[in-house]
């Protein structure tokens, strides 16, 4: 695993090290082994994955088609068929919060990629001795914890003690927006929270996927006459797309299932909490304010159902334009 | 034409290093706030240098909490998290990516689809399962479940599907390897960068995971460190000095994990790579 | 002449027999609490094991959302459940709905006659709608209004005028604005949640009525919404929601006039709200003689805890014992549910914090007073739905009736079952 990795095409030291066998005995058990390895290589996985996972799953759905009160225990769940649905699917609560989602999902994550894409570029071709320094730098909001966070934004926050409206108040703008309590700046200020956190996690995932891409390619570019940028749009990009895939994927799931950022720098208790509650935070409140753990598994398929469709949707962007992400 | 290129990052430089700068803020300030006693942090100003408070802080933190308890716990938990997930990810990865199978895309979807619902409606049946199994209050609890993370297959299949030309493994086995030779000497090589990334998120993930050792652990001195801190806070009442002491102290190791996987996820200028 | 021996032999034997089966009968307890509740149970613990060394208490504490949460998986599933079990008024009636804690009115319990011990208001709040009592309160909130004496005074405004009527408390909001600059209130939702709470009587529900009919279009809530857009659109508050850094800065830095709250927001504004602000706060009667209670935590058994007997030793050890609650008092500033603390002689003491006013008698008095009202278990869903649409009022225009009749709606949709 620590071997350097080698510049030469196929055939080098592997194969060198491994055995050669009879080539005829050899080939059969090779083809039945090749048969039965993927399974062999999934199988730990699946095992811990259907006892930890499929229960859970399967009694969500289960869940779901039922009304049921936790506290009352498991012998007080009611079947209702698909009324949680319906209720949720018609309820002015859900719809709101369905569109703060998507919102949230947009707002915030384009600009994460966007910047991220660039950004990660410019470090692996252009920073040297800084470079650990300034990737720690964006990495640093994905690793800080949520107390840390709540507390530090909101004081930065602050209507009328805050940093932000007092550096606004000496370039001569407005010293008084009230960020985290007026509807209209508090959306932006949470979605800016959002970015802020996950631009570094983006910026590490495409600096990795960068490592993959030949050195001599952009040099051979260079060398060409191609600009930085036009580098950066015709060798760097199209190699990148099935990292790009994976991270935009992530954005998707992630910024459908916003809950922490806008539940811990909002309290659920301030008036303008309805404009940040995402359909996260309207799950958890069906579930433990309202006591409606069926409704709140409905909404969550729902929600499932919609990233699930997104993600498809993502996938054949990224295919149809023959992108070459590996064999299936 | 050359000298045009290098102008540009003259103020590209300026625009990220400020852009570091803006980002690391609050990371720095919680170290701030951790030095100063609780009635300080809200002042107006806001302290922006550090403090007298940081030992009285600390002890507060050690009288309310078994926090290096806790810390070791938190270590454990993630550490065994990290390493199984490192190996049970990248080979089911590598199934994904390398070979075509039966029910291939219906398995992928499943992983997939786990990831796609919100952790907190599986506490009960989580709850349930465990009480089953009788690993109430055990680590085992937490570390074994985080063993088959769906996002760390889901980036080992995208890279290995990416960093791994199909013809070096036909190679390999026309030379004679076996399927998990070719997995361990031949791909896993190629993948330091994503095993590095893998193992950098799995750390974090594990280590800031709060509902599951919510769901699981009983006793205080089994808590995991995040748990333990947010059991510090009360809605009126929270010793904020201390909680910042413990979060900033909490935010070491992975600070620490972080530079630890950066000399693997930066491979340098000159390294060479697989595809051309 | 040794016959002696064997006896003693025997005697010393049978000693250490019941030493061991002592010893071995000691029974642990675990106690689930959130802080800073749990204050309290730690610091009683040392006069508990004196008091009962055969029994062990094990307190066990978890973040306030976290506790409740875990509550309700451990009940859910009818396992891993501690003994005693500490909640919070606001998750009280869920819970108590739930049918997860003992009766403590049947035997072997049997605290019918103990509920006199009481403040009165307290018991409805943990009776379900069986007629079960499944918990026990441990202290209260008596609703005060705290005022800053030297900001009224810089204004010219008495006490009498603060708390007369809700008109006069919001008339002297605006002299106190004009000449001082200082917000009456923090936030104009504090005031709106007190008026929904006046005119109550015993047996009446704040939003639900006894068979359950919604109450929020009721004249209550109409002044409430109304006095509240009122105290807003003068710019009498600060929109600071309790408990928020905002909130908190405002206490340091002289901003809030008045605070409505539970009597033990003097114990926090002393310990770090305020600190410095020793000797200026005063604490008086909510306007509009309106008599209402902040919170309040409690303790239950659940059903299938597992050292019962041992757990009711503590319970009643943490409620009914004058001692604990006054040791509460002193460690926490959390008022005593207990009627028999009431007469104790701290209560006499004079606050310092309060300039030496002998706050704690006129604590009592409210206490007293609190009309025991009925308490449903979407109540904390209801409150919710009241916040949302004042938030349309006062910040979106909203017109007061429409925004009570699509409350009403909204509660009755969600309340569905």
């Amino acid at each position: 695993m620590h071997a350097p990795r080698s510049n030469a095409v196929p055939a080098a030291d592997p194969v060198a090290a491994a055995a050669p066998a009879a080539p005829a005995a050899a080939r059969r058990r090779w083809a039945s082994s090749r048969a039965v390895a993927p399974y062999l290589f999934i199988a730990p996985f699946f095992v811990i994955f259907l006892a930890f996972s499929a229960f859970p799953l399967g009694f969500s759905i289960w869940l779901s088609l039922h009304q049921w009160e936790p506290t009352a225990g498991l012998a007080a769940m009611r079947w209702v068929g698909f009324e949680n649905y319906l209720f949720a699917i018609t309820d002015p609560w859900f719809q709101r919060s369905l569109w703060n989602t998507l919102w949230f999902a947009v707002v915030a994550g384009v600009p994460q990629h966007l910047v991220a894409l660039p950004l990660a570029y410019f470090i692996q071709r252009r920073l040297k001795r800084s470079r650990n320094l300034v990737i720690g730098a964006y990495f640093i909001p994905y690793i800080t914890s949520s107390v840390a966070i709540a507390l530090i934004f909101s004081t930065l926050y602050s209507k009328d003690y805050g940093v932000i409206n007092a550096a606004l108040q000496a370039l001569g703008g407005p010293g008084d927006i009230d960020w985290l309590g007026d509807a209209a700046y508090t959306k932006p200020a949470v979605a800016f929270v959002v970015f802020w956190r996950y631009l570094g996690w983006n910026v590490v995932l495409y600096l990795s996927a960068l490592q993959v891409i030949d050195n001599e390619l952009f040099e051979a570019a260079t060398l060409d006459g191609a600009r930085e940028w036009q580098q950066f749009r015709h060798i760097a990009l199209p190699l990148l797309k099935p990292m790009i895939f994976f991270a935009i994927t992530l954005t998707i799931i992630g910024n459908l299932q916003l809950f922490e950022e806008p539940f811990i720098l909002v309290d659920i208790e301030k008036g303008v909490a309805p404009s940040v509650m995402t359909s996260a935070i309207f799950m958890y409140r069906l579930a433990f304010s309202d006591g409606d753990f069926g409704t709140a598994s409905a909404v969550s398929w729902i929600l499932f159902l919609i990233i699930a469709v997104l993600t498809w949707l993502n996938g054949r962007l990224f295919q149809r334009d023959g992108g070459r992400h590996g064999r299936g | 034409m050359v000298g045009a290129d290098r102008r540009a990052p003259v103020i590209a430089y300026a625009l990220v290093g400020a852009g570091a700068l803006l980002l690391v803020a609050p990371f720095y300030f919680s170290f701030v706030f951790a030095t100063h006693p609780r009635t300080a942090i809200f002042n107006t100003p806001p302290p922006l240098w550090f403090g007298a408070a940081a030992l009285s802080n600390y002890e507060l933190l050690l009288e309310r909490l078994p926090f290096w308890r806790n810390f070791g716990m938190s270590f454990y938990v993630a550490s065994m998290t990290t390493a199984l997930n490192l190996l049970l990810c990248s080979m089911g990865g590598y199934a994904f990516a390398v070979y075509e199978f039966r029910f291939k895309q219906p398995l992928f979807a499943l992983v997939l689809a786990s990831m796609m619902l919100p952790a907190f409606l599986f506490m009960i049946p989580s709850f349930m399962v465990m009480q089953f199994l009788g690993w109430i209050d055990e680590p085992r609890a937490l570390y074994i479940p985080g063993a088959a993370g769906a996002l760390g297959v889901f980036l080992m299949r995208q890279y290995i599907g990416a960093a791994v030309p199909p013809e070096l493994i036909d190679a390999a086995r026309m030379d004679g390897c076996g399927e998990f030779r070719i997995f361990w000497s031949v791909v896993l090589p190629l993948v330091g960068p994503a095993l590095g990334t893998l193992g950098l998120i799995t750390f974090i993930n594990a280590w800031n995971n709060f509902i599951a050792p919510l769901v699981v652990m009983r006793s205080v001195e089994n808590y995991t460190l995040p748990l333990a801190l947010r059991s510090m806070q009360s809605p009126n009442n929270t010793e904020w000095g201390a909680l910042m002491a413990g979060s900033a102290i909490a935010m070491l190791p992975l600070l620490v994990a972080f530079f630890f996987s950066a000399r693997r996820l930066v491979a340098g200028l000159t390294a060479g790579a697989v595809r051309g | 002449m040794f016959k002696l021996f064997p006896r003693l032999a025997l005697a010393a034997a049978l000693g250490l027999l019941a030493a061991a089966a002592a010893v071995a009968e000691r029974v642990t307890i675990t106690v689930a609490t959130f802080p800073d509740l749990d204050r309290a149970a730690k610091a009683a613990v040392p006069r508990w094991n004196k008091l009962h060394p055969e029994i062990e208490v094990k307190v066990q504490s978890l973040q306030y959302a976290d506790h409740h949460a875990a509550m309700s998986t451990a009940l859910a599933t009818g396992s891993g459940l501690p003994d005693v079990v500490a909640l919070d008024f606001r998750f009280l009636g869920k819970f108590a709905e739930s049918g997860g804690f003992d009766d403590l009115l049947q035997p072997p319990y049997a605290a019918g006659p103990l509920r006199e011990k009481f403040v009165r208001f307290t018991v409805p709040q943990a009776t379900n709608t069986k007629g079960e009592l499944i918990a026990l309160p441990t202290d209260i909130g008596p609703g005060t209004l705290l005022y800053r004496k030297d900001i009224a005074d810089k204004a010219g405004v008495s006490e009498a005028e603060l708390t007369q009527s809700w008109e006069s408390y919001l008339e002297a909001g605006k002299k106190i604005k004009a000449k001082t600059g200082a917000y009456l209130l923090a936030d104009a939702a504090d005031l709106r949640d007190i008026v929904i709470r006046s005119g109550l009587k015993d047996g009446e529900g704040i939003f639900f009525d006894r068979a359950g009919k919604v109450l929020v279009e009721g004249p209550r809530f109409v002044r409430a919404f109304e006095l509240g857009r009122a105290a807003r659109a003068a710019g009498l508050d600060n929109k600071a929601v309790a408990w928020t850094n905002e909130w908190t800065a405002s206490f340091k830095q002289n901003r809030i006039a008045t605070q409505m709250m539970g009597a033990w927001l003097a114990g926090h504004l002393k310990n770090w709200l305020a600190p410095d602000n020793s000797g200026l706060w005063r604490s008086a009667l909510l306007p509009g003689a309106t008599y209402a209670s902040y919170g309040g935590s409690f303790y239950a058994i659940p059903k299938k805890a597992r050292n019962k007997a041992a757990a009711w030793q503590f319970l009643q050890f943490m409620t009914l014992d004058k001692e604990t609650q006054l040791e509460s008092l002193r460690v926490l500033d959390s008022f005593p549910a207990l009627a028999e603390a009431h007469a104790a002689a701290a209560m006499d003491e004079p606050v310092a914090y309060l300039g030496g006013q002998k706050a704690r008698l006129l604590w009592k008095d409210i206490a007293a007073k609190v009309p025991a009202v009925l308490v449903n278990k979407y109540d904390a869903m209801a409150t919710d739905v009241m916040r949302d649409e004042f938030e349309n009022v006062v910040s979106h225009g909203k017109d007061i009736p429409k925004a009570l009749a699509d409350a009403r709606a909204q509660i009755e949709r969600r309340a569905r079952r």
